[in-house]
């Protein structure tokens, strides 16, 4: 029961970080109804780019441990988003009204330059945080040992995804990405400058994306320049899992997948984890064919 | 009647079946794994191109055909391209089994599972299963293929049964294109609410589509084991299967000529960057990125149908008379 | 205009004569195969570098038998299906033989074509058993195969009294063979667990939950050091006190970077000696010139290994004085014996592989550094 609970926090911790990429997914998703197979690298740039400034310009040291990592999580999350904006400008909009497949093309294009780009930049071989920026104190939660870095990554993911569920559900500019996300058409109609709310989601999403890398670099230390395609793989997976488009979906999309593969590893084999997750997936399309919280979509007439 | 058209077409192809005469071995080499490619995407064009259904697990089905061909000739000494139909046949098979289920779903929720069910291949050949497929390590001293009593060993020797079989394969999809299963195919690509209302069923004509298409992928995977001898996991990992629907969706869905196309600059044009060194694969990505925006409907998008209107009133008149 | 053409022709055919003759008169062209793109390009490019240095320094001692040594070095980047297209490049340019290559999967892609083409094959990083078990005549390697790693591993355990051993691989075929070969030695009932993780993931923490309710007293992981590092450095998260031993992939200080100091103390490792263990006098002098020119030494002994290759070749060159591939191979099977090598004398067994043993336990010690043990 002990090692039952452990697994079961192991496959949350995991699934906090895959719904806060699938997240960027889902998002984006939903506006454009792009699977943007690049999201995956933008998450290993925001890892990177905070490595980069950490050791660069020394925050944790001038400004103590606590506040330096938030000003740093700040910056990269605006610079991935900057990324996100210019990708969206240069590879995804002018192809906005050509066959939806296209545009997943160029998403591959972009990703297999991204992942260059970061080889070329910052080498082949793997990278590491820093040693001892975190202290390493567990926690003692119903006899399991959990290391406090790990609640509150996951305490942190979680907040993440409220925010940006208020930010959907309850302000104007969410109103205005929902409304895009069901008809960009009649959206346009109301008044709401659909470019405008495109380029907001491109920024948004990816901004979560680089969050999530800065989180995993500061927890698991090593960063290489081929991560983002497994996370993405992972993180779109979870999407589907959830509905894709559904911001609540991608979250339980994520913890589920999380678990899954966390139980699936320790109660059956650990050689075939993804197999089983994957099947796992595949039985809950066969009964559920747009995911868990997806909407049924009607037959067009 | 011979059309203008078909003599280029034919005198095109000579000129390239004299390709090895002039090339080294290695171009010869790189011609082959294009060839190898053009098949296995015009096989995937069926389903995707030509029935619009999001597959990006097509390694899958190759893998199966390669792995029956390596299991069947490693362990019984069966003549290696004797066991192509049923690499092909067991390829299709499998494509009937796991599509039946998953058929309905809709764009990207069949995307992912395409990409899931090339991922549990992928990892139940890893982990030897059934103590068939060698682990990791996969299946080595798999024999030539013989073809009238020669052995099929050298680039050259690969040119002309890769090419040989490629051109096949183009003649009977451009024939299977115009059939009537290739119109159908093509109006639920466009519509398939319209299509279904007109009296086509579609889960039977996608079924079909998908049988096809992995029959055909499976009996490339036999010529594949042949050229390499040795076939492990690593050559049907899912990048194998972006790398496919890449050269499907850049030549531009459903056409032919843009298929092969795609081919020869997915497979070809790494080669030809190898002069940026390390830089090579970063130009590459751009590449995409720039053909996908000049040409947002693939390179070679398929042309629209044509029917001889005239043909259909001279008969018309001739009934009359 | 005629006699132009005619001029011409005659030109271009005199001089294709000559440049022929040229080549065939003074150098002998040796292939090197090897990743000088992607994943493990440092790897080739410590071989290419090395090999070079040795060749440019037979060429100044005057070459074999008058004749200059000319390398000539393509890519496999690390992937079967290039290995091919390298192969057949390097058979083209008609070398005698090849130097090459990393990796076991990228050898055996490569293999067939040289054996078909008559081509000495040299592999220096490539330890997978079979590759020396088909009867290949012009196969050789100058690296030590995974059985007799896998023998010496499960000796360490042993010697070192573990009762219950918990073995985890990556599912690579070098790792699952190390795996397989340790644990076909080990007493059945003390081998508690044995299965693979995912290289290239980062969370390993269930995996180490899983195998800290068999209760093992080793973990002995046979893949490499990145997800040895992650695996070092969440068990010491964890809090969980167990020793963990190493294959030799796991012989890269990049793996004490990514555990941390306190997480990798104590881990061992069996392993070849590393490029600072090489202590004789003409290891020394080469590898001088190495760092003079590139200001550091070889990151890995596998490159070393390149440089055996080479050396061996150019032994049965001058002592056969023949580029026959038949002559080549049978000296190097059964005369070649304890030549002077970088990495210790060098002879091939029957089978083509390296004679003699190669491995040593190495630790960590508290300061992050590898220390060979005697």
């Amino acid at each position: 029961m002990e090692e039952f609970f452990q697994q079961l926090t192991n496959g949350l911790a995991v699934g906090g970080i895959y719904a806060l990429i699938a997240l960027g997914y889902t998002m984006v998703y939903g506006v454009l109804k792009l699977i943007n197979f690049a999201h995956g690298d933008l998450f290993t740039i925001g890892a990177f780019l905070g490595l980069t400034l950490l050791t660069s310009l020394g925050l944790t040291d001038s400004i103590g441990p606590v506040a330096g990592l938030l000003v740093l999580a700040v910056m990269v999350v605006i610079l991935v988003g900057v990324v996100g904006f210019l990708l969206e400008r240069i590879a995804y909009r002018p192809l906005r009204s050509s066959p939806r497949l296209s545009a997943v093309v160029s998403a591959l294009g972009a990703s297999i330059f991204f992942q260059n780009a970061i080889m070329l930049i910052w080498g082949a071989r793997p990278l590491v945080y820093p040693h001892g920026l975190l202290p390493n104190v567990t926690v003692n939660v119903f006899g399991a040992e959990l290391p406090l870095i790990r609640i509150l990554m996951f305490v942190i993911s979680v907040l993440l995804m409220c925010g940006l569920y208020y930010l959907t559900h309850k302000t104007r500019i969410g109103t205005a990405i929902r409304a895009a996300a069901i008809d960009q058409g009649a959206a346009k109609l109301m008044g709401i400058d659909v470019n405008r709310v495109i380029s907001l989601v491109f920024m948004i999403g990816p901004a979560l994306g680089g969050a999530a890398g800065v989180m995993v670099g500061l927890y698991y230390g090593q960063i290489n320049f081929t991560m983002g395609w497994l996370y993405g793989l992972k993180a779109f997976t979870a999407a589907i899992l959830g509905g894709i488009g559904n911001i609540p979906g991608a979250m339980l999309g994520g913890l589920l997948l999380g678990v899954v593969e966390s139980l699936g590893a320790a109660y059956i084999s650990i050689a075939w984890k993804d197999a089983i997750s994957f099947l796992v997936l595949i039985l809950i399309l066969i009964v559920r064919p747009t995911g868990l919280l997806g909407e049924r979509v009607a037959d067009k007439v | 009647m011979i059309k203008k058209q078909d003599i280029l077409c034919l005198a095109g192809a000579a000129v390239f079946a004299c390709a090895p005469l002039v090339l080294d071995a290695y171009w010869t080499d790189v011609l082959n794994n294009i060839g190898l490619y053009a098949i296995l995407a015009l096989s995937l064009n069926i389903i995707l191109g030509q029935c619009g259904l999001f597959q990006m697990g097509h390694a899958a089905f190759f893998a199966v055909g390669a792995y029956t061909s390596a299991i069947l000739n490693t362990m019984f000494d069966i003549p290696l391209l004797w066991t192509m139909p049923l690499a092909g046949i067991l390829a299709g098979l499998f494509g009937l089994i796991v599509a039946r289920p998953i058929i309905h779903l809709r764009g990207d929720y069949l995307l992912i599972v395409t990409i899931g069910i090339v991922e549990i291949i992928r990892i139940a050949l890893i982990n030897d299963v059934g103590g068939l497929t060698g682990g990791a390590n996969g299946i080595f001293g798999i024999d030539r293929p013989m073809l009238f009593g020669l052995k099929i060993k050298r680039p050259y020797q690969f040119f002309y049964l890769i090419w040989g079989f490629c051109a096949v394969t183009i003649f009977l999809f451009h024939r299977l294109e115009n059939s009537r299963f290739g119109r159908a195919l093509n109006y639920i690509k466009d519509d398939d609410v319209a299509a279904e209302g007109s009296g086509i069923d579609i889960s039977r004509y996608k079924l079909i589509a998908f049988v096809i298409g992995a029959f055909w992928a499976g009996m490339v995977g036999t010529i594949f084991a042949g050229k390499m001898k040795i076939i492990s996991p690593e050559s049907f990992s899912f990048w194998e299967s972006v790398l496919l629907f890449t050269i499907v969706i850049l030549g531009g869905m459903g056409s032919i000529r843009g298929v092969l196309l795609g081919a020869f600059l997915i497979i070809g044009l790494p080669e030809l960057f190898r002069d940026f060194a390390s830089a090579r694969m970063l130009v590459f990505g751009a590449a995409m990125i720039a053909m996908m925006i000049f040409r947002t409907q693939g390179l070679l998008p398929p042309l629209p149908r044509k029917y001889d209107v005239s043909r259909f009133f001279s008969k018309a008149e001739g009934e009359q008379s | 205009m005629k006699r132009f053409m005619r001029v011409l022709a005659l030109g271009l055919v005199a001089s294709l004569l000559l440049s022929s003759a040229a080549l065939a008169a003074d150098t002998i062209k040796i292939g090197l195969q090897a990743p000088l793109t992607g994943k493990y390009a440092s790897e080739g490019l410590d071989m290419k570098n090395l090999v070079e240095i040795l060749a440019a320094k037979v060429n100044a001692d005057g070459g074999v038998k008058g004749k200059k040594i000319e390398i000539i070095a393509e890519d496999d980047a690390f992937d079967p299906k290039t290995a091919a297209l390298a192969a057949q490049r390097l058979v083209t340019s008609g070398v005698v033989a090849v130097i090459g290559t990393y990796g076991s999967s990228i050898t055996e892609a490569a293999q067939d074509i040289y054996d078909e083409e008559d081509v000495i094959q040299i592999a220096t990083g490539s330890t997978m058993v079979r590759l020396t078990e088909k009867g290949l005549e012009n196969f050789f390697r100058t690296c030590p195969r995974d059985d007799s790693q896998g023998a010496a591993a499960a000796q360490v355990l042993k010697d070192r009294g573990y009762k219950r051993i918990a073995i985890l691989h990556d599912n690579s075929s070098y790792a699952k063979g190390l795996a397989d070969e340790t644990r076909k030695r080990l007493d059945d009932n003390s081998v508690v667990f044995f299965d693979a993780l995912n290289p290239g993931e980062q969370d390993y923490n269930t995996i180490l939950t899983k195998i800290k309710g068999f209760n093992p007293d080793v973990i002995f992981f046979t893949g490499y050091f990145n997800e040895a590092g992650l695996l070092l450095r969440q068990k010491k998260e964890m809090k969980w006190d167990v020793a963990m031993m190493g294959g030799d992939a796991t012989n890269n200080l990049d793996l004490v970077k990514i555990a941390g100091n306190d997480a990798a103390k104590g881990f061992f490792f069996v392993s070849p000696p590393g490029v600072n263990d090489l202590t004789s006098p003409f290891a020394k002098e080469v590898l001088d010139t190495y760092k003079a020119k590139y200001n550091s030494l070889p990151a890995s002994i596998w490159s070393v290994f390149a440089g055996d290759a080479f050396l061996a070749i150019v032994e049965a060159l001058r002592q056969t004085d023949s580029t026959d591939p038949e002559v080549l191979s049978e000296y190097l099977r059964n005369k070649m014996d304890n030549y002077p090598g970088l990495t210790g004398s060098i002879a091939f067994d029957n089978k083509g592989d390296r004679a003699g043993k190669f491995y040593r336990v190495s630790e960590v010690n508290a300061d992050g550094e590898f220390v060979m043990l005697p």
